[in-house]
């Protein structure tokens, strides 16, 4: 049986990097009573794994951690204790239990919907560009990988885009986020700003949610 | 100065670790601010990794949050990037919990763990925007200082209200309870001071007349009438370790810090009585923890923190008189959850068997001993009361279980040392090695390594050795470049050592005066801090400061001092008297050992405080 957890990242922890999310959520764990199952081999460590590595700096409301558990739990049970064990900055939403058969939710999303926020000279040019942009089959940008920089067509990579109607300057976007194709949301922002002839800097981005086949909620899925 | 929380977070993409700015971590205490008295800051004057990683102030921390009137938060250097940003954009050094302002706290209490980390407290004041001087500040925090360097804290004498000697958990409570009422009434800071300065282990040291000799050394401490300040300050004294505050719970860091582990503190203090050993002095006497106390701390700590790792703590772990039952029922107790025991600072004449046994079941680390110098005659100098035989029993024994790391510590500079000194280190290692090659191969671990680590001796107040020079730096230098040739004729021999112009800085300020106050405030003024960071020590910068204040360096480090000498921390007591130490000073020039006073009491002074070795 396996549990999964959503959890947040508010603004305090946002510099949590993801090698001390692991580390973070293993002391979690041995703070709870849950039944959670050990890995084999020299150096055990619970059996778990996150749906999606977050970028330092992002915060989150949506993170999924896949917990492998030794014996039978309730989903209650995993909810108050992981609640328990967590820092106040990240709060604990719901858990659900899965199947052992269910896929890794690292290999279940395929998208990811982020609210940015940005500054810009001149916002509103930013989301004037979004039309022409949305309207467009491709849009070619650099986007820089491990080895250097490479051609990317990021506009099949973007599924929505949208101002967010409450005056501030933010976006909504959902992007790709798979093992083949991931966009990030400074490099649509970036494309964006440019688009409109200014720039967009002190990009902040919150995850909203992430989606697996058919544009379902992976909590859902 | 409102929103200082959100200024921290603007800089924190742009300097390196920002998770140690950030706070929020599992563990750390909040409170409502409205609902406290008195906002405590601990300041510890280095990095977060190495903050975090001491002890004293996990203890303080929680002592501190136990109670309803008081707010205790964390407050550590930034490093120089941050330092940098914050100066450029005017944020001042704020607390972790709270992102407050260090200028709102009503005390500042400053761990002094360590010499070379004084200008990091200027450092603090100056990012905090707080006067240096103590009489500048007739409002705002009260900056009160503890631990080791605090015995001889008088270069920071002029910085600092107050200092508070020994053991904390009691004395905390006891000046903060005086700071509680002196608050409700409106009493002034100067009044404050002087109702605690009749407290035990409180020493301020303004309420103080220094009179200085024609040759520069002291000739009088004499306490200012009406102040109520003692002739001398006995430090404070917790007796019963086992009733004493711990924490049962602790601050869980997101990123790694140095020692990040549950540490339990098995005994305070140490009867082995080497010479040159400062804490074995200031600590004394032993006070152990009750094996049943310890264990449900361990239970508490485990549960609370999440931790795997247990590090039981002491000067000489090895002297606790139940190790191997302790270190049995811990490491059998928690196999199943996979947390390990370890236990640092080993000595060699009481490392059983047994248990090594039973702590390689769990892990495997090199195996660390500390024979401090290279021949009998020198370790009976310094009353280390190991001998070869011990040495290689204990690595012998290691080697046959199947270790095959094995790290040695000495010093360099020891009084009375000599070339052959130095050369026995050498002797020692080839011995440690041949003991290894003598495990029949097939069962001897592979991969020999011996790493042979050695530091440059500094002379510490409250220690027979207060009276010693310390070395000269030329005559370390060819010391260490001897043993670095012979060391290299010996195979798997890793050879570390330090060039010595730290240890000579520390050697100053170690028995410092309250003159030398101007020169921290020099040097730090012209750009020293992080003084114990090899990167950022500046041995020019502090001959500069010296030079600019008119002091010789040398006075303090290299000069041997008289049997009479007045010295500027006689106005305290640390339980050891100094008719002892000049005793033991006389035995060590004689290479007379002093036994161990668990097999009998030597007479050190520490009797005359009420309740101690019972």
């Amino acid at each position: 049986m396996r549990a999964w957890v959503r959890i947040g990242k508010k603004n305090r922890l946002r510099y949590v990097s993801h090698l001390d999310m692991q580390r973070l959520m293993q002391r979690a764990l041995n703070r709870t009573t849950l039944p959670f199952a050990w890995s084999q081999g020299f150096n055990p460590h619970p059996v778990m794994s996150f749906a999606s590595a977050m970028a330092m700096g992002w915060t989150s409301e949506y993170e999924i951690v896949d917990i492998r558990m030794a014996q039978d739990v309730t989903a209650e049970q995993v909810t108050k204790e992981m609640a328990g064990a967590l820092p106040p900055d990240m709060p604990v939403y719901e858990a659900r239990l899965v199947d052992d058969r269910k896929g890794a939710p690292m290999a279940l999303v395929e998208s990811a919907e982020y609210r940015i926020l940005f500054e810009s000279p001149d916002p509103e040019a930013v989301f004037g560009a979004i039309q022409s942009y949305m309207g467009e089959e491709h849009v070619i940008a650099m986007r820089k990988t491990k080895t250097g920089e490479k051609e990317a067509d990021i506009r099949p990579m973007t599924y929505a885009l949208n101002r967010q109607e409450d005056g501030s300057n933010a976006v909504i976007a959902r992007l790709a986020l798979t093992e083949k194709a991931t966009l990030k949301p400074d490099l649509l922002m970036q494309v964006l700003a440019s688009r409109a002839g200014t720039q967009a800097e002190g990009i902040r981005v919150h995850r909203l949610c992430l989606f697996g086949a058919g544009g379902v909620p992976l909590m859902e899925l | 100065m409102c929103n200082v929380s959100d200024r921290v977070d603007g800089l924190l993409s742009r300097v390196e670790k920002p998770s140690r700015y950030m706070g929020g971590e599992f563990g750390s205490v909040m409170k409502d601010p409205e609902k406290v008295d008195i906002r405590y800051a601990f300041l510890f004057p280095d990095t977060y990794e190495v903050g975090m990683s001491h002890l004293g102030m996990k203890i303080l921390y929680h002592t501190i949050n136990k109670r309803e009137d008081a707010w205790c938060e964390r407050v550590f250097c930034p490093w120089v990037d941050m330092e940098q940003l914050m100066r450029e954009e005017n944020v001042p050094l704020f607390s972790h919990e709270s992102r407050t302002p260090l200028s709102e706290f009503d005390f500042i209490g400053v761990t002094l763990q360590y010499e070379m980390s004084f200008t990091n407290i200027l450092s603090a004041l100056d990012l905090a925007g707080i006067p240096f001087r103590a009489e500048d500040r007739k409002n705002g925090p009260i900056l009160v200082g503890g631990g080791p360097c605090a015995y001889n804290a008088e270069p920071l004498a002029p910085f600092f209200d107050f200092f508070d000697i020994g053991d904390g958990e009691r004395s905390t409570d006891e000046y903060l309870d005086i700071y509680a009422a002196c608050k409700k009434e409106g009493a002034s800071k100067e009044e404050f001071l002087k109702r605690i300065a009749a407290l035990q282990g409180v020493y301020v040291p303004s309420f103080y007349d220094v009179e200085y000799n024609a040759d520069g050394t002291v000739d009088s401490y004499t306490p200012r009438e009406g102040t109520g300040a003692k002739p001398i300050v006995y430090k404070a004294l917790v007796n019963d370790l086992t009733a004493a505050d711990y924490p049962d719970k602790l601050i869980v860091p997101f990123g790694e810090v140095i020692h990040d582990r549950i540490m339990l503190e098995i005994f305070r203090g140490c009867t082995r009585g080497c010479r040159f050993c400062q804490a074995g002095m200031l600590y004394r006497p032993v006070r152990e923890r009750s094996m049943e106390r310890l264990l449900e701390l361990a239970d508490k700590l485990v549960a609370a923190t999440g931790y795997d790792e247990i590090s039981l703590m002491s000067l000489s772990s090895g002297d606790y008189s139940c190790l191997p039952e302790l270190a049995k029922e811990m490491v059998l107790k928690y196999r199943e959850r996979r947390v390990r025991i370890s236990l640092p600072s080993l000595r060699i004449d009481s490392y059983v068997k047994d248990t090594l046994a039973e702590t390689q079941k769990v892990k495997k680390t090199a195996l660390t001993l500390a024979p401090e110098a290279g021949t009998q005659r020198l370790r009976d100098v310094i009353n280390k009361g190991v001998t070869e035989e011990d040495l290689m029993r204990a690595v012998g024994d290691a080697f046959d279980e199947g270790w095959s790391a094995v790290k040695l510590y000495f010093m360099c500079g020891l009084p009375t040392e000599t070339d052959e000194d130095i050369d026995g280190i050498a002797d020692l290692a080839a011995k440690v090695r041949d003991r290894y090659f003598r495990v029949p191969k097939g069962q001897r671990a592979p991969g020999l390594r011996i790493t042979v680590s050695v530091s440059v001796f500094v002379p510490k107040p409250f220690t027979p050795f207060e009276w010693a020079p310390m070395l000269d730096m030329d005559t370390v230098i060819a010391r260490q470049k001897r043993l670095k040739e012979k060391l290299s004729a010996i195979k798997g021999v890793d050879f570390k050592y330090h060039a010595p112009d730290v240890s000579y800085i520390e050697a100053v300020l170690a028995r410092g005066d309250r003159r030398c106050a101007d020169v921290l405030e020099t040097a730090y003024r012209s750009g020293c801090r992080f003084d114990s960071w090899s990167e950022f020590f500046s041995m020019d910068k502090w001959l500069d400061a010296f030079r600019a204040c008119g002091l010789d360096p040398d006075f303090y480090a290299l000069r041997p001092r008289d049997e009479g000498e007045v010295f500027p921390w006689d106005v305290l007591d640390c339980g050891v008297e100094k008719r002892y130490l000049l005793s033991e000073w006389k035995k060590a020039l004689r290479a007379e050992t002093t036994r161990d006073c668990r097999k009998g009491c030597t007479g050190c002074g520490m009797k005359r405080y009420e309740g101690a070795c019972v």
